[in-house]
């Protein structure tokens, strides 16, 4: 059975740094994705990420076990670093999206992958036509979030993205429970307008 | 129950956690509302593409460069006093092995100088008396290196048809002890 977060902790901090490496390896990715898809820069996205490893670690002596949980406490670290980058970065480029967008996967293969795929006439169950518009409901669900106001984008996020719950996010957040929950629903109704338009062509 | 409110209980009837009786007010409006039930549909729709949107890959060399760093910071952040307390994790045989190679030079060094001394140096103190003026001083010097009954060209190395020349007498000298006698 894997080692919990706390127990890989509690190793780290009395001296193992190969626990340090087995928390880095499990959490990473959906580390990244947090980042990316919040600033919407995968480039930047991994060099935050990586920031906020490089705090944990340094900081790793002050965490509790059993008084926070690990997630969260990451989760809490990363979103301030998020803050600072997005308030230290000019409007200009405030999100660029190609850079997440080209780059991730879609329908399990990358875009130059659909793009074979859709060109082969053996398939005869793949419908391009298909993966083309989840494609572009892809791309628009990732701008329709990039333009969410800040505080309604990370409970969002955290909570349709990351999977998180409630009570986790409103620890990160450093909000009331309700707040939490209402902030979720709103930011899901603005997505929702958002890609009305979008999704009534489909 | 209105539209407005209808609206507020969209997340939770999604996520299935409304109870019962709202549950049963919100499914009668949106029965009877075409607007609300169009709506929740987008809204279900939209929240279904954000929980599928795919994960992106950190590039594969995240974690490398990650622990590298990781471990430049270690050695920028170690603070003087742990570089020194370091420094006695060194295995005991390291440091016991450089400590007698060090006293042995010393030993060597110090030895063979003290053998050197007593070869070259054991009668070439010379004590000159106390309270002596000047003048005194030069006719001892004089009388210790020139004895009465040799001026002239009874020195050695001279004769009374050719110019003095000077006597140098070349002597090993100690770098550790200082010799009244001096070098040359």
């Amino acid at each position: 059975m894997a080692e919990s977060d706390d127990e890989l902790m509690q190793r780290f901090q009395k001296g193992d740094e190969d626990a340090f490496n087995s928390i880095v390896r499990r959490h990473h990715k959906p580390l990244v994705n947090f980042i990316a898809r919040f600033i919407g820069d995968r480039d930047n996205a991994e060099d935050l990420a990586q920031d906020t490893f490089i705090r944990m670690f340094k900081a790793a002596n002050r965490y509790k076990p059993g008084r926070a949980q690990f997630k969260t406490w990451m989760y809490f670290i990363a979103k301030n670093l998020c803050k600072n980058e997005i308030r230290n970065r000019g409007r200009r480029d405030r999100y660029r999206i190609d850079n997440v967008i080209t780059s991730e996967q879609i329908s399990g293969g990358n875009e130059d992958q659909i793009d074979l795929i859709a060109t082969a006439p053996a398939n005869a169950a793949f419908q391009p036509e298909v993966a083309i518009e989840r494609k572009e409901l892809l791309k628009a669900t990732q701008e329709a979030i990039a333009e969410l106001p800040e505080k309604y984008r990370f409970p969002l996020i955290l909570r349709d993205i990351q999977g998180l719950s409630y009570h986790e996010i409103s620890k990160i957040l450093e909000l009331p429970n309700g707040t939490t929950k209402s902030r979720i629903n709103r930011a899901r109704l603005m997505l929702k307008d958002k890609l009305k338009s979008f999704m009534e062509l489909l | 129950m209105n539209c407005l409110q209808a609206k507020e209980y969209f997340s939770a009837h999604f996520e299935d956690t409304l109870d019962k009786q709202i549950l049963h007010q919100l499914k009668s409006h949106m029965a009877e509302c075409a607007s609300c039930q169009k709506e929740y549909n987008l809204f279900q729709a939209s929240v279904k593409a954000t929980q599928q949107l795919p994960e992106i890959d950190p590039a594969p060399n995240f974690v490398p460069l990650l622990l590298q760093r990781i471990s430049e910071e270690t050695i920028k952040n170690i603070p003087f006093w742990q570089r020194v307390y370091d420094l006695f994790k060194i295995p005991k045989w390291a440091i016991g092995s450089v400590l007698i190679l060090v006293l042995a030079g010393a030993g060597t060094f110090y030895y063979y100088d003290a053998i050197f001394n007593a070869e070259t140096q054991s009668n070439d103190t010379i004590v000159y008396p106390d309270n002596i003026s000047a003048k005194e001083l030069q006719n001892v010097i004089t009388d210790q290196f020139f004895p009465r009954g040799m001026e002239g060209s009874d020195l050695i190395g001279t004769n009374s048809n050719q110019p003095m020349q000077q006597q140098y007498i070349l002597k090993r000298v100690s770098y550790t002890t200082p010799s009244l006698a001096g070098g040359l």
